[in-house]
């Protein structure tokens, strides 16, 4: 089906990646260390979803990563003054909620640009958490990891629960009407006003749920491990943009699904222990990312070259 | 007899001094096609935008279905029944069919569950009932102009739309397709709802249309039932009034040839097989009906649309023209048609949009010489009696006249061989418009060679020293200068043998 | 009201968001010197009012002010470059990798460095004219790329040190009374000053920003002007890199982190619009002062020296005056939106 071509080629690139490392470095498929890279990437997956819908929109926030430390820290913080791990949880999502829709007033209500905006909020959160905490741990209470749940059920339970989310995103994105207000607003706006859609509330509901995801994601993070680093947002915008892009949402908007950012993902994903298992130090992996966000936007490029000649 | 389903009386419209609509009654009756005609500018579009809710009118009254309106807004004339089916379609480019006709009917509730299979069926049986052959899962973007427009008679049939508008809805389907739609608007009519039908055509109004109201110069001229007329008739009513404009006389013998097309076309645009030339001196006319070709074939000479047919040929040299820039240094100039967007830059100053295209001349090495730029402003503002409150205002704060002249003078500095007018008085008030008229005359008789776009036949008629007629992309005929207005009108319908 | 009289001259200057940015310049300098103590710490003068001090403010100024003279030619075009800090940190590390394990010498290994400065402007040129890509996306990915390729080739760890004197001469020394850096500084934005308001090339940058079409129905040639202020943008980053790391005596893989956003700070402060068309070499001047000031005197604060957060602060602080500029600068469209819709439909020529 030409409509799925792009994320069929994705899938192809990623199939060829996973037959490599079958015949090349077959200690990449035990099951451990796989389940342990699944449950590393489960809140990626989280927030990426809510980066393909921003995407979608004609959108982009790169303020991300600073709302999940923010998130993550704020937890963290609760959670060791002892709050029960379901009201950490809420506040969590709560808090990213928060941030999101200070994304969403500025872009949705003042029309400013989101790039701009969400740099300024990038660094203002980020600057501000490392006022506040100086890069300080938070120590978590024994009972938050895993939900005290056994290290294994607590990684299929994440794992399960992401891919879940997932699923949801992929049937509300195609069967809910408000799904596809997203992709109307992202396609054209004036369209979607004629068709009786508010653009602006549509945008500000993006922002508010990339942030709330985001937050969902942090307590993700958190609870698998006994500390908070508070630079564990680091990096995950640009990491979930690639993921994104490479998966085929265009980032003109209107365009694309979360499968084939979940395509674009895993892709992204076997990318670094595929570097580990050829040999290849760690430290090429922020320009492998870089290249490959190049390389598929200049593939789309040209593609959409062709098509209006 | 059931009240009209529409009711216009007295509506009478301004923009900017020029009156677009004086007074014009107009009705409805349900089960019936009302054709509108009249050249451009005659006011239809006008009409159209006061019944869709999208201007008001300064006095008259509107009533739908019998009910006066006082005030109506493009939602509340949706909501009213009315659906207008435009040229250029409001559609999705993204989405498929299904979806877009889906988004425009249904609820814009958030929470609600999507029934893919019943957009589908929905969209094929719109579809189907115009005889459509598009698939409901084809992307919007995939589809042409009229494929589109098809969509958008789907949405407004979807709608249950009981007044239905469409613009030249014929203007780029194939005859299948025509066939196709007269058998919509026939069901349409069957179903008691009444369409609105702007066309060229004498041929469908004759065919489709149970009445016809010719509009002229914003004013209606006369309603008919179809059978109680004929072409001649129509085409007089159209045309035939007192020639109360002196148009500057021709004062000069044309010289060499300066440009020259041999069956000149693109496969980008519908442009094909264009043949004609253009002698130093003169003014050639290019008449026709909106869709014909004529800016298609300007952008083509100003190297916007490269040509990939035919050869063009500059004082007798062939050239090819794949760029502005290129077309420039060939002394080529076009003052284009859309002054807001493309002719003027509103947001700079009236001497920064003069000297745009002559950077080279004026300022040597690239250094900006802002008393030079001061004084090639000031002498164009003279020349062209521009109305503005010095060089610096900027372009948005003029009116359409002399944001056309500014246009104009950006042009004049480039000292070109060949100028490219389109529509160049359009929207411009009669004081202006004959001063633009001097212009272009005298231009001429300097050794210009003027191509002028218009839409304007008395204009046409008046100006040129030679009329090119084209229609559907290609020259239809070539003649002297002082042609029979019926005749141009004719050979741009397309009735005439 | 435009008029020739003088009177209305100096209200226009004064009441310009040039003039107003000078004020609150002004404003703040004044503040910090009122609240900046003069404390002897360790027997060190810490004074914010001090010539030593007023002297760091333009060395530190010197990197990012290069990279807002470079944004804004582009943003004048309403482009975006994304990637400049981190080509400046790219070209810094292939700067000390060519002096120091190519052996080439100062002047040579400086000259690789523009190149590749070049080259990576040219990569974000060539994206964004010839594939017509948006820029935000092709500099969010070469922001990365370059970034990656810093780490990937000291492989995060190396730090190339032990430069020559008369290199860090450049960085730290001062020539005819004033930090060398900003000799060069002020070279740079002499030239971006004449390039965006005295030559025609500056006049099409604007062009384009109000109406790209517009420019290309005025026989201008797009593609190439876009493409020069990008390549621009990536020599005047690598030569932010040789500044930095001569201020500094080394070449890391983080050089310039973060850069962009005060970079772009300045340049919106100082009141070139985003959308583009509108803007001016003297405000991104006068607001790279600004934000230069604020994060210097922020350290001299009694109170933020207690924290020791000045630089989050600052961080912080600029975060917050981006977003205040650029409400600041929609709201008159919205005022003038809301008028105009309370007035009859505007003039319109039918169609």
């Amino acid at each position: 089906m030409n409509r799925y071509f792009r994320e069929l080629s994705v899938a192809g690139a990623l199939g060829l990646l996973l037959a490599m490392l079958a015949v090349v470095a077959p200690a990449f498929y035990q099951p451990q260390p796989l389940l342990s890279l699944a449950t590393r990437e489960a809140p990626t997956l989280v927030v990426a979803c809510g980066m393909a819908l921003v995407i979608i929109c004609r959108q982009i926030d790169i303020s991300v990563g600073s709302q999940f430390s923010v998130c993550s820290v704020g937890a963290g913080l609760l959670a060791a003054h002892g709050w029960p791990a379901g009201l950490v949880l809420l506040a969590s999502v709560s808090i990213g909620a928060l941030l999101g829709a200070f994304n969403g007033v500025l872009v949705a209500g003042l029309r400013l640009p989101s790039i701009v905006v969400t740099l300024a909020t990038l660094v203002s959160l980020r600057q501000g958490l490392n006022l506040v905490r100086q890069g300080e741990f938070v120590n978590l209470p024994d009972g938050l990891q895993w939900f005290g749940l056994s290290q294994t059920d607590g990684q299929w339970t994440l794992v399960a629960f992401a891919l879940g989310l997932l699923l949801v995103f992929a049937v509300a994105l195609r069967y809910l009407s408000a799904g596809r207000f997203v992709y109307a607003v992202g396609t054209d706006t004036e369209a979607a006003r004629l068709a009786g859609i508010n653009p602006q509330r549509v945008t500000f509901a993006v922002f508010v749920l990339m942030g709330a995801l985001t937050g969902l994601a942090a307590m993700m993070n958190i609870i698998q491990s006994p500390q908070v680093q508070p630079l564990s947002g680091n990096g995950l915008e640009l990491k979930v943009i690639a993921a994104v892009v490479v998966g085929g949402v265009a980032i003109s908007g209107g365009r694309g699904s979360v499968w084939g950012m979940f395509a674009g993902l895993l892709l992204l994903a076997c990318v670094s222990p595929t570097l580990t298992h050829l040999h290849i130090e760690a430290y090429w992996e922020k320009a492998i990312q870089g290249a490959i966000i190049l390389l598929a936007v200049v593939a789309d490029g040209l593609r959409s070259r062709k098509e209006n000649r | 007899m059931s009240a009209p389903l529409l009711e216009l009386r007295r509506i009478t419209k301004s923009y900017a001094g020029v009156h677009a609509l004086r007074g014009v009654d107009f009705d409805l009756q349900p089960g019936e096609v009302h054709a509108l005609l009249g050249e451009n500018g005659a006011g239809k579009s006008t009409l159209i935008r006061v019944v869709t809710g999208a201007h008001q009118p300064d006095r008259g009254s509107i009533a739908i279905a019998g009910q006066r309106v006082t005030h109506l807004t493009p939602s509340a004339a949706q909501q009213l029944g009315v659906a207008c089916i435009y040229q250029q379609p409001a559609l999705f480019p993204d989405l498929t069919v299904a979806e877009n006709i889906a988004l425009r009917l249904e609820p814009s509730t958030g929470l609600r569950l999507v029934h893919w299979s019943a957009r589908r069926e929905r969209a094929r049986s719109l579809l189907a009932r115009i005889g459509a052959s598009i698939s409901p899962e084809t992307e919007v973007r995939a589809l042409s102009m009229p494929e589109q427009q098809l969509v958008e008679i789907a949405c407004a049939l979807g709608a249950g739309a009981r007044i239905v508008i469409m613009d030249e809805p014929t203007a780029s389907l194939t005859q299948k397709e025509q066939h196709l739609l007269f058998a919509v608007v026939r069901d349409l009519r069957a179903s008691g709802v009444g369409v609105i039908y702007i066309s060229h055509r004498l041929d469908e109004i004759f065919a489709l249309a149970d009445r016809v109201t010719v509009l002229r110069d914003g004013e209606s001229v006369g309603t008919s039932p179809v059978g109680e007329i004929n072409e001649a008739g129509l085409i007089r009513m159209m045309v035939g009034r007192e020639v109360t404009q002196i148009y500057p006389p021709a004062e000069t013998e044309p010289g060499d040839t300066v440009l020259s097309l041999k069956g000149v076309g693109s496969s980008a645009c519908p442009v094909h097989d264009v043949t004609f030339d253009v002698r130093a001196g003169e003014v050639f006319g290019l008449a026709g009906l909106v869709g014909a070709g004529r800016t298609e074939l300007a952008r083509i000479l100003f190297g916007l649309t490269p040509a990939d047919r035919g050869e063009i040929r500059l004082n007798g040299q062939p050239v090819t023209l794949r760029s502005p820039q290129e077309a420039v240094a060939h002394g080529i100039a076009y003052v284009p048609e859309d002054r807001r967007r493309h002719g003027v830059v509103l947001e700079m100053p009236i001497a920064q949009n003069m000297s745009m295209a002559v950077h080279r001349r004026i300022f040597p090495g690239t250094w900006l010489r802002f008393g030079t730029e001061r004084r090639h402003a000031l002498d164009f503002i003279r020349d062209l009696a521009v109305k503005a409150y010095g060089p610096d205002a900027p372009g948005g704060s003029l009116s359409g006249g002399n944001q056309q002249k500014v246009s104009l003078a950006r042009w004049l500095a480039t000292k070109p061989k060949l100028l490219i007018l389109d529509e160049p008085t359009q929207g411009v008030d009669v004081g202006a418009k004959s001063e633009i008229h001097k212009i272009v005359r005298r231009l001429a008789k300097q050794g210009l060679a003027v191509l002028l776009i218009s839409s304007d036949l008395p204009e046409v008629l008046g100006m040129s020293d030679r009329i090119g007629i084209m229609r559907g992309g290609t020259m239809a005929a070539v003649l002297p200068g002082k042609a029979d207005a019926q005749e141009v009108m004719a050979l741009a319908l397309g009735t005439a043998k | 009201m435009r008029t020739a009289s003088n009177t209305s001259a100096w209200k226009s200057a004064v009441f310009s968001h040039e003039g107003i940015l000078f004020l609150v310049l002004v404003a703040e300098w004044v503040f910090f010197y009122h609240f900046g103590t003069t404390v002897n710490r360790h027997d060190v003068v810490v004074g914010f009012g001090t010539i030593d001090r007023q002297f760091d403010i333009l060395r530190h100024s010197c990197e990012i002010g290069l990279l807002a003279l470079a944004l804004t030619p582009i943003i004048l075009t309403a482009g975006i470059d994304l990637s400049v800090g981190s080509l400046l940190g790219l070209c810094a590390i292939l700067f000390g990798m060519l002096w120091h394990d190519a052996g080439l010498s100062i002047p040579v290994a400086a000259a690789g460095a523009l190149a590749v400065g070049a080259l990576g402007g040219g990569l974000n040129a060539v994206l964004i004219t010839w594939l017509r890509l948006p820029p935000l996306i092709v500099t969010l990915g070469t922001y990365s790329l370059f970034r990656g390729l810093a780490e990937a080739i000291t492989r995060g760890a190396v730090t190339y040190t032990d430069f020559p004197a008369s290199f860090l001469f450049l960085g730290q020394e001062r020539w005819c009374g004033l930090p060398t850096q900003a000799w060069i500084f002020l070279a740079v934005a002499v030239l971006i000053g004449l390039l965006v308001h005295r030559t025609t090339f500056g006049r099409s940058f604007r062009t384009i920003g109000f109406s790209p079409e517009g420019a290309r129905y005025a026989g201008l040639p797009v593609g190439r002007r876009l493409a020069l202020v990008y390549l621009i943008a990536g020599v005047v980053s690598a030569l932010a890199g040789l500044i930095y790391t001569s201020r500094l005596g080394q070449a890391k893989a983080d050089a310039g982190t973060g850069y962009e956003l005060f970079a772009i700070t300045a340049v919106v402060l100082g009141g070139t619009s985003i959308f583009g068309g509108v803007g001016s070499v003297t405000g991104t001047l006068l607001g790279v002062a600004a934000i230069a000031v604020l994060k210097n005197g922020l350290a001299c604060l009694p109170v933020v020296m207690r924290m020791n957060g000045a630089e989050e602060l600052s961080g912080m602080l600029t975060g917050a005056l981006l977003l205040l500029a650029l409400t600041g600068s929609v709201l008159p469209k919205y005022l003038s939106n809301w008028r105009a819709s309370h007035h009859s439909a505007r003039p319109q020529p039918p169609t």
